[in-house]
């Protein structure tokens, strides 16, 4: 049962996050990438990381990819005139897709004599006490040093998007 | 349903974003393939921390859902400054910086 929830999952992640890259307004990628972080979330609960996938609709769903939408929306971009697909592009697109192949093909060859290869059975789900006791006591300092990182983007995010001497 | 599937999806999916970060030209874009690559790698952090038992990977994914949402911000000010200035986001029409 899990496995065929995992195929389904994994499935409609690749064809959304294709999408995303295919689609040719940039609204409809965003639609498209809020089916796959949703899907994202769909497979942190299946493997029990429900905190994770809370985080991953609060936070992607919630507040980035409505920022997306707001700035696409604000913007009123006009229609692209070129077409998506043309054979210059095709030819510009060959070493992307060659290197995409080959980070495939790197992790798989990596993953061939990995360490963790024996133990990658399941694990017992790790409980949210464990989770929020590592946090706060040993990754104490990262967490705070996020808080200034999120206030240094705020900031210059006003800073560079806002008229040339103007105010904001 | 091993480490192994889980590993494999997120390669695809960043290897989906990657392409997808030099074939397309509009920025937005751009930065929605940037998403999709960091949400590649938390999907590969948190099949980690699963099958390999730690509290890591988990709390890892939180800094990064914290950079990336810093990194929307900041991104996003600098599409609309580009298009304050260029009055497009086609990045094959924006040639100052001769890259």
């Amino acid at each position: 049962m899990e496995t065929v929830i995992f195929c389904m999952l994994s499935a409609f992640a690749v064809v959304a996050a294709l999408a995303v890259v295919f689609f040719k307004r940039a609204i409809n990628g965003v639609i498209s990438l809020l089916a796959f972080m949703l899907t994202l979330a769909g497979l942190y609960v299946l493997m029990g990381a429900q905190l994770v996938a809370f985080f991953q609709v609060i936070v992607y769903v919630g507040a980035v990819l409505v920022l997306f939408a707001f700035v696409i929306m604000l913007l009123n971009l006009k229609e692209s005139v070129r077409p998506l697909i043309s054979l210059a592009d095709v030819k510009a697109a060959t070493p992307a897709v060659l290197f995409a192949v080959g980070i495939v093909v790197l992790t798989w060859l990596a993953l061939q004599d990995a360490a963790f290869s024996k133990a990658a059975a399941l694990q017992p789900v790790i409980g949210l006490r464990q989770i929020a006791l590592d946090l706060f006591t040993k990754h104490l300092l990262v967490f705070e040093l996020t808080s200034v990182i999120l206030f240094v983007a705020a900031v210059g995010a006003i800073v560079i998007s806002r008229k040339e001497g103007g105010r904001p | 349903m091993t480490l192994y599937h889980f590993v494999g999806l997120g390669v695809v999916l960043f290897a989906i974003g990657a392409a997808g970060f030099f074939i397309r030209n509009n920025a937005v874009v751009l930065l929605l393939c940037i998403e999709i690559m960091l949400n590649a790698v938390n999907l590969i952090f948190a099949s980690f921390a699963r099958f390999l038992y730690g509290t890591e990977g988990q709390i890892f994914i939180f800094i990064i859902m914290t950079i990336a949402a810093a990194e929307a911000a900041v991104g996003l000010g600098i599409i609309i400054a580009l298009y304050r200035s260029h009055k497009t986001l086609d990045m094959s029409l924006i040639k100052d910086l001769k890259g």
